[in-house]
């Protein structure tokens, strides 16, 4: 069994917080993870990707091979367009279509490309996967901070490689109470935007 | 034995704990910063933020000349500064294990340059070097560089980059170690430790600098011969007659694109320097071709060839300086490409550049440096005057759509080259913009050689009392230390003045202060120093700590005309022009209130 998994994203969207969840599941269950974050000199606001890497054998690389990965979460539509070189031809994504824009493309010195552009040069690539409002629907439940936790309920509609509820209460875990109903109810709705 | 997660950094301080080590001293820089994090959570270990590099390391080696096991913990440029001390060291040699991390950055993920400091380390300093492949190689090695160290008393360097630091992987480690206690004793032996060119009696008069260099050239014998027993260097058998050479991470990337490949490739793993020769030797028997894989420069491509060359064996050696890319880092598609290329007798194929559009880095939104930059961008938007630029968060002020700071080099640069700038004849105002920890770090002897050349300068100390840039940690104009709270701050300022400057002071959430209080500054003669004082918003705003008073800051749909000013001039990451008018996005904006007069319409309140 291996399993690699990408997420991209930008800095302070949760992302590092999501793939700690799946990598600490993963290794209570007994297999062998390797994780790490690739974020430019950009730790504020900027481009972050987190690689996690599960397996039943020996993990070499700290990052997922270009083209490897089993998975995509894309936080943020041009980071997953950025990153979706690193998807196998098998493997799926999970974008949240609501764009950041960049502080160049606010200068009009870079041009934000469109939706549609980005949706269709991620489609062209041949691979499926599923396009969601993640962070629309987190506004809906009324805490946009909550974006993260619905792609981590979408993840655990896509994927078996770990039982949906050890990763919420995992997630819960490393919360603080306070937060736990707002989380369970945004990781139900996660799980449910990828079967609608 | 037991296993756990453990990021690169933590294993690095666990290795460095189960050694026994006593002082750990380092300065913050990404990506070796968090190893003192960890020790320093260890009781029996002293462990410290130094205010630079050089320092840091001069207090490890007192811990070693004073029987404790020791370690200097820095990243790539730091080893920079600390090389005038590393080339002394490297010549007494230790006494206890003394071990130097020095972290690397390949491709400058996080660095004003990206280089190889096993050059400096290894070929220059003549220092051993470990490299290591993997999180679980980067604790084995610690353990293995003091013990090593104190059997042979020649410092030993670990050399891991970015992508083993910063990876969390399993770590099999030992439960049971118990480090040993001694007794801190400094023994006086001034023929070793005072490095000086004193005539050596017993040696006929030598001198004493070319004695000890001698002394370190015969090391190389012993110390050859224990990287030929290393575990840390094997060979593995495969098909072909081309083989594989991989370093540190490198070998990781080779086993990687091995498995993807379906193939097993004749492999020399190298993870220590000086080079186990025999071990090359015997690998390359048979073989047409080697290619090595390494971060970042050729140094062991260059090393295998003169073994190849003084052994007088036919072998083409393909690495960084013949064949790959000869910058940035190594990744397992990178060694895949290689290995399918060489194979086919192909030349390494060009990469595809198809632009998407960047992420560049900012302040914070609610970060006192916004309204810093700000205000100067105003005075010397005046006056023609021109800034130099240091280390820290503001110097994302470099780029869009700040676009102020002219220079950035490295820690401390700022002063020196703002008043050489005058020196050479420029005729309009200088500025350093320079941040608190690095002020303390190499900003006070340029401060002092500005003082004492009687240059005509104005020095900007962005003072939020934090090393912001890697995490927060504390420096001398902290209230803390690494270990206790409550310390009394040294105030740049105070300093400054002490020093001979002229001291301004301003609040940088004040805008229109702070442009007022700078002119005024320019407009004395001699060396002036500006302290912009505020809180790092992020660190402090989480401890309830803010410098200003927040508000809720609406546009005034009727006033704004869409200008854009607050958006391609002062860029917060909170506003935006939707519809040809400002909107603040609620959800970021920290209400500190330094866009209201940024905007000369008044729209914004
Ligand atoms: S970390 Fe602190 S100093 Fe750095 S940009 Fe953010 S608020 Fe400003
Ligand atoms: S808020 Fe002021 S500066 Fe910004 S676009 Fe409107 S008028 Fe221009
Ligand atoms: S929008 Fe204005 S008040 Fe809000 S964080 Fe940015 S500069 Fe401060």
């Amino acid at each position: 069994m291996k399993f690699d998994l990408v997420i991209a994203g930008v800095g302070g969207q949760g992302n590092i917080l999501a793939s700690q969840v799946i990598a600490k599941c993963a290794m209570d269950a007994g297999y062998n993870v390797v994780n790490t974050e690739t974020k430019g000199a950009a730790q504020r606001g900027g481009s972050v990707l987190s690689h996690v890497r599960i397996a039943d054998g020996e993990i070499y690389s700290p990052l997922v091979p270009q083209g490897q990965a089993d998975i995509l979460l894309g936080f943020e539509p041009l980071e997953a367009l950025r990153y979706i070189n690193m998807l196998s031809k098998n493997g799926t994504y999970i974008i949240n279509t609501a764009p950041v824009p960049t502080i160049l493309s606010n200068l009009k010195v870079d041009e934000y490309p469109s939706q549609e552009q980005m949706l269709a040069a991620i489609q062209e690539k041949g691979i499926s996967g599923h396009f969601i409002n993640a962070t629309q629907a987190a506004k809906d439940l009324g805490n946009v901070l909550n974006t993260n936790v619905i792609m981590l309920g979408a993840f655990t509609a896509i994927s078996d490689i770990l039982p949906a509820d050890t990763i919420l209460n995992k997630l819960l875990s490393m919360v603080k109470p306070k937060f736990h109903e707002g989380n369970i109810k945004a990781f139900n709705c996660g799980r449910t935007m990828i079967k609608a | 034995m037991q296993k756990q997660f453990m990021l690169g950094n933590e294993a690095i301080a666990r290795g460095a704990v189960e050694s026994g080590v006593k002082v750990v001293a380092g300065y913050p820089g990404t990506p070796a910063t968090e190893i003192v994090d960890h020790c320093a959570s260890n009781p029996g270990v002293y462990a410290e933020w130094s205010t630079n590099e050089k320092h840091a390391f001069e207090v490890a080696a007192a811990g070693s000349l004073t029987n404790q096991r020791s370690m200097a913990v820095m990243k790539h440029n730091g080893t920079n500064a600390a090389a005038d001390f590393l080339m002394h060291i490297n010549f007494t040699g230790v006494k206890a294990g003394l071990v130097l991390i020095s972290a690397d950055d390949p491709g400058g993920l996080s660095s004003q340059c990206e280089e190889d400091t096993r050059i400096l380390i290894h070929n220059y300093a003549h220092v051993p070097v470990f490299d290591p492949s993997s999180v679980q190689e980067a604790y084995e090695m610690t353990k293995a560089a003091f013990e090593l160290s104190e059997k042979t008393e020649v410092l030993f360097a670990l050399r891991p980059v970015m992508r083993i630091n910063h990876a969390g992987g399993m770590v099999t480690y030992d439960d049971e170690a118990k480090p040993e206690t001694r007794k801190a004793d400094f023994v006086i032996d001034r023929s070793r430790y005072v490095m000086s060119a004193v005539v050596e009696k017993e040696l006929g008069g030598e001198l004493r600098p070319k004695m000890r260099h001698r002394w370190l050239n015969e090391k190389q014998v012993e110390l050859k011969a224990i990287m030929e027993e290393s575990p840390f260097n094997w060979a593995e058998a495969g098909e072909g007659e081309v083989g594989f050479i991989g370093c540190g991470i490198g070998y990781a990337f080779l086993k990687e694109a091995e498995q993807i490949f379906g193939k097993k490739l004749p492999i020399l793993k190298l993870s220590t320097l000086p080079l186990p020769e025999k071990k090359v030797l015997d690998f390359v028997k048979g073989l047409k071709k080697v290619v090595v894989f390494e971060e970042v420069e050729p140094v062991v491509e260059n090393l295998i060839k003169e073994l190849c060359f003084e052994n007088n064996i036919a072998l083409e050696i393909l690495g960084r300086d013949t064949y790959l890319p000869k910058e940035g880092e190594l990744s397992a598609g990178f060694v895949l490409t290689a290995i399918e290329n060489v194979l086919a007798g192909k030349p390494y194929p060009d990469g595809e550049n198809k632009y998407i559009p960047a992420r560049t880095r900012t302040q914070c939104t609610g970060c006192s440096h916004r309204g810093l930059l700000t205000a100067l961008k105003e005075v010397v938007k005046k006056n023609g005057g021109v800034v130099t630029g240091d280390i820290g968060c503001h110097d994302a002020g470099t780029f869009e759509p700040m676009k102020l700071q002219a220079t950035i080099y490295c820690m401390g640069s700022s002063i020196p080259m703002a008043y050489g700038i005058k020196a050479a004849g420029f005729d309009k105002p200088t500025y350093a913009l320079i941040g608190d920890s690095t002020f303390f770090h190499n900003g006070l002897t340029g401060l002092a050689s500005a003082i004492f050349n009687k240059a005509d300068v104005t020095v900007i100390i962005g003072y939020n009392s934090t090393t912001a840039m890697t995490g927060f940690q504390p420096h001398p104009g902290s209230s803390n230390n690494l270990t206790q709270e409550g310390l009394k701050p040294m105030d740049p300022g105070v300093v400054a003045a002490a020093m001979g400057a002229k001291v301004f002071r301003c609040n940088p959430y004040n805008v229109e202060e702070t442009i007022k209080v700078i002119t005024e500054a320019t407009a004395q003669e001699g060396v002036k120093v500006v302290v912009a004082e505020a809180l790092c918003y992020l660190k402090f705003g989480r401890e309830g700590k803010i410098s200003y008073t927040p508000r809720t800051v609406t546009v005034d749909q009727e006033v704004c005309n869409g200008c854009s000013i607050c958006v391609r001039t002062f860029g917060c990451p909170a506003i935006t022009i939707v519809d040809k008018k400002a909107t603040i996005d609620t959800s970021s904006c920290n209400g500190c209130g330094v866009c209201i007069s940024v905007c000369k319409r008044g729209a914004l309140k």
